[in-house]
């Protein structure tokens, strides 16, 4: 579990014309909270979560973990990707136990903890299977599990269930509230789905477009457990107006800037 | 992945060449076309055709006034070759088929060996790292263009007479295709397997070895066929000149004596020798891979 901070976090990429992906962003993550990234797509919140993870620098500010400075990728900050990024070439059970075998960890500390999370995200028949063989919700299910077996203080996911279907997203939201209320990891949870938005998360922060920035911040006060029942209540549906409201001021501030 | 379509392509299954056959209209001729033995039969029309005609233009066990024998001469050339008595060095085409095929085999093997050790490798350098291209790039792209028959000269004067010549040209002439497959591949890996990885905690040495070196792999089997090829016909041109053995050495000898029976023989041997290595490849390529294959169903 851990503590996150952003001071004046700004990206800009050099390229023929450069380009401000990120613009002064300030956020403070406590530990064990679940934070919702929410913006339309490339307005550079997955800039954010690269420079969170390790993967790009930032170009100004600071990007502070536990109150020390961000550096190279490692497994105390796990990502869930997208499209799931699995190694093809290995098997589910392969690519479980990539991260602890890379991490020269002795087989009896991981063995029994991926095989509990293959069937906590109900694989246990596929551990054998190659990634090609299974559906996509079943490949983001192994990739949340090969990124919990490493015990991450923090988990970043990249808009993770946006490839999936509704009734499979749904279920893999439900997952993810299941796991995250047993294990109490912080998350960094990066959408552009306002409901997932608000049932995931204690805080949303919608995001404005080009050069990205926080616009605002709304605490979902909704009660825990959640469950996609909630998607139905008053409480949730005022949340979403007042989140679409927020998100199409941004756009229009966006169109006239 | 950029080979998908070349790689398909090569090892189609039977089952998939059902969209030419769907203009004949009913179902039971298509299931009668596409049966494994059907394939065989109508793939020998050709062959047994041009071999019939061959055989009957001759008179007298040859045609073109004495040029060429006709098949059932070459078979017999062959047998003798094959099985025939050594005699004693008297008669070098009997009895000795199977060690110019060995000789042969050995020097393709030992090349293609050396150019998998050094294009893959260089070629995952290239393909990886900025300063590997800068390095070695340039300098492979200005040897290319240099066929290796015109390197034969350069390697007699260096190897002489030897197997290592022989060695030398199937090991250069391999290692092009190979090293820019290779590089290819491993230009190519999707950046968050790379990046998957980092955050698994594994270092440079791990994300080569396990991420873009099986990425990679596909394209790396596909510069192996290439590559393989080439290496026969490196045999054969050295063969002819640098070495005193091997099917490139008995073919240039033969065609020397006037026995064409025997140069024929000695292609059909090249051809069935090539096959069966690129076949060899196909099956280390199948299992290597099977990852791949498991999603196909």
């Amino acid at each position: 579990m851990a503590e996150i901070a952003l001071r004046k976090v700004a990206k800009t990429y050099f390229s023929a014309t450069p380009v401000r992906a990120l613009e002064s962003v300030d956020l403070d993550i406590a530990e064990g909270e679940f934070v919702a990234l929410l913006g339309p797509s490339g307005c550079g919140k997955s800039t954010l979560l690269n420079i969170l993870a390790g993967f790009e620098g930032s170009s100004e500010g600071s990007a502070l973990i536990d109150g020390g400075a961000i550096g190279r990728p490692g497994p105390d900050r796990g990502v869930v990707f997208q499209e799931a990024a699995l190694f093809p070439w290995l098997t589910v059970w392969e690519n479980v136990v990539f991260g602890p075998k890379m991490q020269g960890l002795p087989k009896s500390e991981y063995e029994g903890r991926a095989r509990e999370l293959l069937a906590t995200v109900g694989l246990k028949d596929f551990a054998q299977s190659y990634p090609a063989q299974l559906s996509g919700g079943m490949r983001q299910r192994v990739g949340i599990a090969r990124v919990l077996v490493m015990q991450p203080r923090a988990l970043l996911m990249d808009e993770p269930f946006g490839a999936l279907d509704a009734q499979t997203r749904m279920a893999m939201q439900e997952l993810l509230l299941t796991v995250w209320e047993k294990l109490n990891t912080t998350v960094v949870f990066v959408t552009h789905d306002i409901d997932e938005a608000i049932l995931l998360a204690d805080r949303v922060f919608v995001m404005t477009a080009r050069p990205a920035r926080i616009g605002r911040e709304i605490a979902i006060t909704l009660p825990r457990p959640r469950s996609i029942d909630d998607l139905t209540s008053p409480e949730f549906t005022r949340y979403k107006a007042e989140i679409m409201a927020e998100m199409r001021s941004a756009h229009h501030q966006a169109e006239t800037a | 992945m950029t080979d998908t379509s070349v790689k398909e392509a090569g090892s189609r299954p039977a089952g998939m060449a059902a969209p030419g056959s769907r203009a004949l209209g009913s179902a039971l001729p298509r299931i009668l076309m596409n049966s494994g033995l059907a394939q065989i039969l109508i793939a020998l029309v050709l062959p047994v055709a041009i071999v019939t005609i061959w055989q009957l233009a001759g008179t007298n066990g040859s045609l073109f006034g004495g040029v060429l024998p006709t098949p059932d001469r070459v078979v017999s050339a062959w047998w003798t070759w094959a099985f025939g008595a050594k005699g004693m060095g008297l008669n070098p085409y009997s009895g000795t088929w199977l060690a110019n095929v060995i000789f042969s085999t050995e020097r393709v093997a030992e090349g293609f060996l050396v150019a998998i050790l050094v294009g893959v490798p260089a070629g995952i350098w290239i393909g990886w790292s900025r300063l590997g291209a800068q390095i070695l790039d340039p300098t492979v792209q200005m040897l290319r263009p240099i066929p290796i028959t015109a390197w034969l000269p350069f390697s007699l004067a260096v190897f002489g007479i030897s197997g290592f010549s022989a060695i030398f040209l199937i090991a250069l002439g391999a290692f092009y295709p190979i090293v820019i497959n290779t590089t290819q591949g491993a230009r190519h890996v999707e950046r968050n397997l790379v990046r998957a990885a980092l955050m698994m905690g594994a270092g440079r040495l791990d994300i080569l070895r396990r991420v873009v070196l099986p990425a990679a792999l596909p394209a790396i089997f596909t510069g192996l066929r290439i590559g393989l090829g080439i290496g026969w016909t490196a045999v054969i041109v050295s063969e002819m000149i640098a070495v005193k053995s091997g099917l490139g050495y008995v073919l240039w000898d033969a065609y020397y004596v006037g026995r064409m029976d025997v140069v024929i023989a000695d292609m059909v041997s090249i051809g069935v020798m090539g096959l069966l290595s690129d076949q060899l490849i196909l099956l280390a390529e199948r299992w290597a891979l099977s990852w791949r294959l498991a999603g196909a169903r």
